[in-house]
């Protein structure tokens, strides 16, 4: 595990989520798993690779995400619409963008493919991956984050 | 030089944007941002196959040109439309904004490159950035 991107990963979410959906509160609670920790309605997975390897997923809740997604359309979305799981899935990109542009200044090449928005159906995997964990509250309520990422050897 | 803030609308053509991103809130966000510009016209392509052929049939004054997409990426999309426009006036606006992807962009094609978030003022001064080069 690259703590040193974890640690990346935590200030550009924390950083990005201030500056596209309000206020945050970090929360003191780093912890590792041996899969990661994803069961809430909405979830987003963005898959790295380059000189290393691994994925990020984000989920929340469906209140916490229409809410989120209601603050960047302008509007409260009734349910979770395409344009809201759009909005959220762009949430996600730009957080792990921003990330992955400091690692790649510091001189590691890394590579994200577009995200993937679903439900928790979406994390589940059979493989163990050692996954960092982390949640933000945010105004609109808690964005949990698990970071797997690793050298390619 | 195009003086958004200072051209009454009514004096000049509409100008012509082509957004491309993946992303439906993006396009949409985009086309929110554009709308705050008096007198645009804006279309939108969702991927890179979509932003050559919107681009030959439509002729846009700018593309703002996303960089993650599905398929064929935005970079490989700049080059095949300055491929055959090298007076293509594109602004890329990315969350990947590391100097090496950036040059990289600027190499294919673009005339300008704004990070996402991006803001009405951001895209203001890219705008304007972009047309004064083509002077």
């Amino acid at each position: 595990m690259r703590l040193d991107f974890v640690k990346v990963f935590r200030d550009s979410t924390s950083e990005m989520l201030q500056q596209i959906v309000g206020p945050v509160d970090e929360m003191d609670s780093m912890s590792m798993h041996a899969v990661p920790l994803a069961g809430r309605d909405v979830t987003a997975v963005i898959e790295l690779d380059g000189e290393a390897q691994g994925r990020v997923i984000f989920d929340m809740d469906s209140m916490t995400a229409m809410r989120i997604a209601g603050r960047l359309l302008d509007e409260p979305p009734p349910v979770m619409t395409p344009i809201a799981q759009s909005a959220i899935s762009e949430l996600a990109s730009m957080i792990i963008g921003h990330a992955i542009s400091v690692i790649n200044d510091q001189g590691t090449h890394v590579n994200m493919e577009p995200p993937l928005i679903g439900d928790a159906e979406l994390a589940r995997t059979e493989m163990c991956f050692e996954t960092l964990t982390f949640p933000v509250q945010t105004l609109f309520g808690e964005v949990r984050v698990n970071v797997m990422i690793h050298d390619l050897d | 030089m195009l003086e958004m803030t200072q051209n009454p609308a009514s004096l000049r053509a509409p100008l012509t944007c082509l957004i491309v991103d993946d992303s439906a809130f993006m396009r949409f966000h985009l086309k929110r941002l554009m709308d705050a510009f008096e007198n645009v016209v804006a279309r939108e392509a969702a991927n890179g196959d979509e932003a050559v052929t919107e681009y030959e049939r439509f002729k846009p004054d700018i593309v703002l040109m996303d960089i993650v997409m599905p398929g064929q990426g935005g970079i490989e999309t700049v080059k095949q439309i300055c491929a055959h426009d090298p007076a293509a006036r594109v602004i890329m606006i990315s969350s990947l904004s590391y100097q090496e992807k950036v040059e990289e962009a600027l190499a294919a094609g673009a005339k300008c490159f704004v990070a996402k978030p991006v803001t009405t003022e951001q895209l203001r001064q890219a705008i304007d950035r972009v047309f004064t080069a083509s002077v």
